[in-house]
């Protein structure tokens, strides 16, 4: 197998996360001042909080203060009740019930996104922040421009919310990473949490490798 | 641990360069150690799990170890930043164990290229100082050893062979070989069935390929694959003489007044140093890892590393020029059996053409050239990261909800992608070399390799006339979209050279039985011998050297040991 491989092209961990690729540009990569960017109007500005991603400091305590699991089954206190609620609505915008294939939920899509967020490389990448950080944006956004919290707008409305979000780059790149773990608790082993009992592999007829992992196997078993 | 360890034979590296030293000394009679800086794991621990190569398990981290990579941007300055993708395997066996087995010998022509088609300006060619006679011989033995399968049909461009045929039948062939076939030869060419470093039998304790469709880059669970450690080190380890130490990160190599090596200098899984003498050293950990280790390992004699008297170590390294094409094929246009063929997983594609291995086309380059090969493949699998790949449109946009998951249907379930890979020589040229890097440390403090990867804007001609053959034959194949590309990018996975054997210590890093040059007993025995690549991967030619060093090797220590006796 060729595998032509250039530093320009495998940049970062985050390009194969999928971010576009103008990733993580603050207003001051932008051009723009931060007090430039409060002087533009309001929805806007709510906007400019996805262009202010992954604090350093922050992702720097959030890998400090975790520690990587071996155990599959995690505690779920990755992100709170409401955390995990507004997730849980986006996720279903994302990969929607809507008659053709497995939606997020059947995909368990939440629960494997929880147990991605104890793998050391994703801490490391700043996503469990990242992620907790979008959806106070989200909800911010939520009630400005339609005056309630993400979860309690109609599903017209949650998807004009996330087309608005999508239109800064930090805000795509926030759906981006959620797609990335949608992806992976669509087409990974069921011994990772998502794709229960092959359900995602069924709707798109995809022939699975043999022997499967295992319990004891998996890939964390041998970091 | 005692530093009073003594052998034989010291084998830095257990890949395809390090296995038959190892297999070969052990099966005489000789007391050999390798020293390995992965762990050993094996076909209990290789599940088919897109998690291992996304997570780069059984390959080492960037955080550890790392290169620095020079690569040329268009305005002719130099890029520079750190790359993790030139680690192949840190495991017993190497990368051999997540090749794809695609086995091609070299031809003739390739080990005298200068003679044969004459300089090229800006490129090191050289005439190589044995002939394919002499490796012919190893090619056998590695057929025989490893159990490489295959079919031998008569082509305008088909090698000499000493044996009629593999000794092996070919290994089981998706029926797209057959659409192939037609194709090719409605366009005149010559499809050729590829031979592969996988069993299609059981033999010599190995189960032969259970066909799961996920080859390449995932690890062998049956032990049909024939990396290093599943077809010769466990023989090796069984005779009794053959330890193999893991998580041992060899850093030095120690020289005496002659200049000859004495012992070398490893890291242990704890980080403490430790010693092993031998009485030959060989080195094959990569060829960028093993320049890297001769540079670094400086004596009284060699100041500047060990046979670098005239600056030749890490020199005129090269990856394989080429490209890939794709055919991808529209399943809804085609009827429910065609379909249905097409969208079989399991048994591999197994073509490759070689038309082109020389090319005659006066109009397009003046006179007959060296060309290349093009074999048809799949590709391992990795649904997550194509799933991913389809969130955004072709002008880039996110794309999400029922517009995507409709993607990943069409996708998953209506189109079939088949490939091509074009493999051409990578001229060898002062832009393309190893270093030491002055600033860049890793873990264990050692300064790490500077890899500049330039290239010979003459492969790029030859590589994009032979892609376009490719996506010719997709077309008459009947694909709905076919395209490839000719690419300058090295392929990290398929490097050579930086240590090339020649009569002329001045122009060489090693003599002709791949010796250091000005040392009696360091011995290299990966891919870094060859002066080019040859327009294939080198696998099989790097596997087939090693078999012939070991030879040299054997009649260096049964001499030794006869003058001993004498004296």
């Amino acid at each position: 197998m060729l595998k032509a491989s250039s530093t320009r092209s495998h940049s970062s961990e985050k390009a194969k996360k999928g971010a576009a690729l103008k990733a993580y540009q603050g207003p001051l990569e932008s051009g723009l001042n931060r007090r430039a960017f409060l002087r533009t109007s309001t929805a806007i500005s709510l906007l400019a909080g996805f262009a202010l991603t992954k604090p350093t400091f922050a992702i720097q305590q959030t890998a400090a203060n975790s520690t990587a699991s071996n155990n599959l089954a995690t505690d779920g206190d990755i992100f709170t009740a409401q955390q995990q609620q507004v997730l849980d609505a986006v996720q279903m915008q994302l990969f929607p019930d809507d008659g053709d294939g497995p939606s997020a939920q059947d995909l368990n899509a939440l629960v494997y996104l929880e147990w991605a967020m104890t793998d050391q490389q994703n801490i490391d990448d700043g996503d469990v922040d990242f992620i907790a950080k979008g959806i106070t944006w989200l909800d911010d956004l939520a009630k400005q421009t339609h005056g309630g919290p993400f979860i309690k707008l109609t599903s017209r409305q949650q998807d004009k919310v996330l087309k608005q979000v999508a239109k800064s780059q930090a805000g795509e790149n926030w759906l981006s990473l959620l797609m990335y773990y949608l992806t992976e608790a669509l087409m990974l082993d069921p011994v990772y949490g998502g794709n229960p009992n092959m359900i995602g592999w069924q709707w798109l007829e995809h022939q699975p490798g043999f022997p499967a992992p295992i319990t004891g196997k998996t890939y964390r078993d041998f970091l | 641990m005692s530093s009073l360890q003594e052998f034989d034979v010291c084998i830095i590296g257990s890949g395809a360069g390090g296995g038959p030293i190892a297999y070969e000394l052990a099966k005489a009679g000789y007391k050999t150690v390798v020293l390995e800086k992965g762990g050993w794991f094996d076909e209990e621990d290789f599940k088919k799990d897109e998690m291992l190569s996304r997570r780069k398990i059984f390959r080492s981290k960037i955080a550890d170890e790392r290169h620095v990579l020079e690569e040329p941007n268009a305005d002719g300055t130099w890029s520079e930043d750190t790359t993790s993708e030139f680690w192949g395997g840190n495991i017993v066996g190497g990368a051999s164990n997540f090749m794809s087995g695609y086995f091609h010998r070299l031809k003739p022509e390739d080990f005298r290229l200068l003679s044969e088609f004459g300089p090229i300006d800006g490129a090191n060619i050289v005439d190589w100082p044995i002939t394919y006679d002499d490796l012919e011989p190893y090619y056998t033995k590695a057929e025989h050893v490893l159990g490489i399968s295959g079919k031998v049909v008569n082509h305008p461009n088909l090698e000499p062979r000493s044996t009629p045929d593999f000794p092996l039948p070919p290994t089981a062939e998706h029926p797209i070989a057959n659409w192939f076939d037609k194709a090719a030869k409605d366009l005149g060419f010559h499809p050729l069935p590829m031979a592969r470093g996988i069993l299609s039998k059981p033999f010599n304790g190995r189960n032969s390929c259970e066909y799961s469709g996920y080859c390449g880059s995932y690890g062998c669970h049956s032990g049909a694959k024939a990396s290093s450690r599943a077809a010769l080190l466990n023989d090796a380890v069984k005779t009794g003489r053959c330890e193999i130490i893991t998580y041992a990160k060899a850093y030095h190599i120690n020289t005496d007044q002659q200049g000859n090596a004495t012992s070398v200098d490893y890291y242990d899984k704890d980080g403490n140093s430790q010693q092993i003498k031998a009485k030959i050293i060989t080195v094959a950990c990569y060829s960028i890892e093993s320049s890297r280790l001769l540079l670094s390992s400086n004596g009284e004699k060699h100041p500047n590393g060990i046979g670098n008297k005239y600056d030749q170590i890490g020199k005129n390294l090269h990856c394989c020029a080429g490209g890939t094409g794709h055919g991808v094929f529209d399943l809804s246009k085609l009827t429910v059996e065609q379909a249905a063929e097409l969208k079989m997983r399991g048994p591999f594609f197994n073509r490759a053409l070689q038309d082109w291995y020389f090319i005659d086309d006066k109009k397009e380059f003046g006179k007959r050239i060296k060309g290349g090969t093009i074999d048809f493949v799949f590709d391992p699998p990795s649904p997550t990261s194509d799933a991913n790949a389809l969130k955004r449109d072709d002008q880039n946009n996110l794309i999400w909800g029922t517009a995507f998951k409709q993607r990943l249907k069409s996708h998953f379930t209506q189109s079939r992608d088949f490939k091509f890979e074009v493999f051409c020589d990578w001229l060898p040229t002062d832009d393309c070399h190893v270093s030491l890097d002055k600033s860049e440390k890793d873990k264990w403090g050692s300064a790490v390799a500077k890899v500049k990867v330039g290239f010979h804007p003459h492969d790029l001609k030859v590589a994009q006339y032979i892609v376009n053959k490719g996506v010719q034959v997709m077309q008459q194949m009947g694909a709905t979209q076919a395209y490839g590309n000719a690419f300058t990018a090295p392929t990290s996975n398929l490097i050579a050279g930086g240590l090339r054997f020649g009569h002329d210590p001045k122009t060489s890093a090693l003599d002709a039985d791949c010796r250091v040059h000005g040392t009696d007993n360091v011995f290299v025995t990966d891919g870094s011998f060859m002066p080019n690549g040859g327009s294939i991967t080198p696998t099989w030619t790097i596997y087939a050297n090693s078999f012939r060093v070991a030879d040299k090797i054997k009649m260096q220590l049964a001499s030794e040991k006869t003058t001993l006796q004498q004296s």
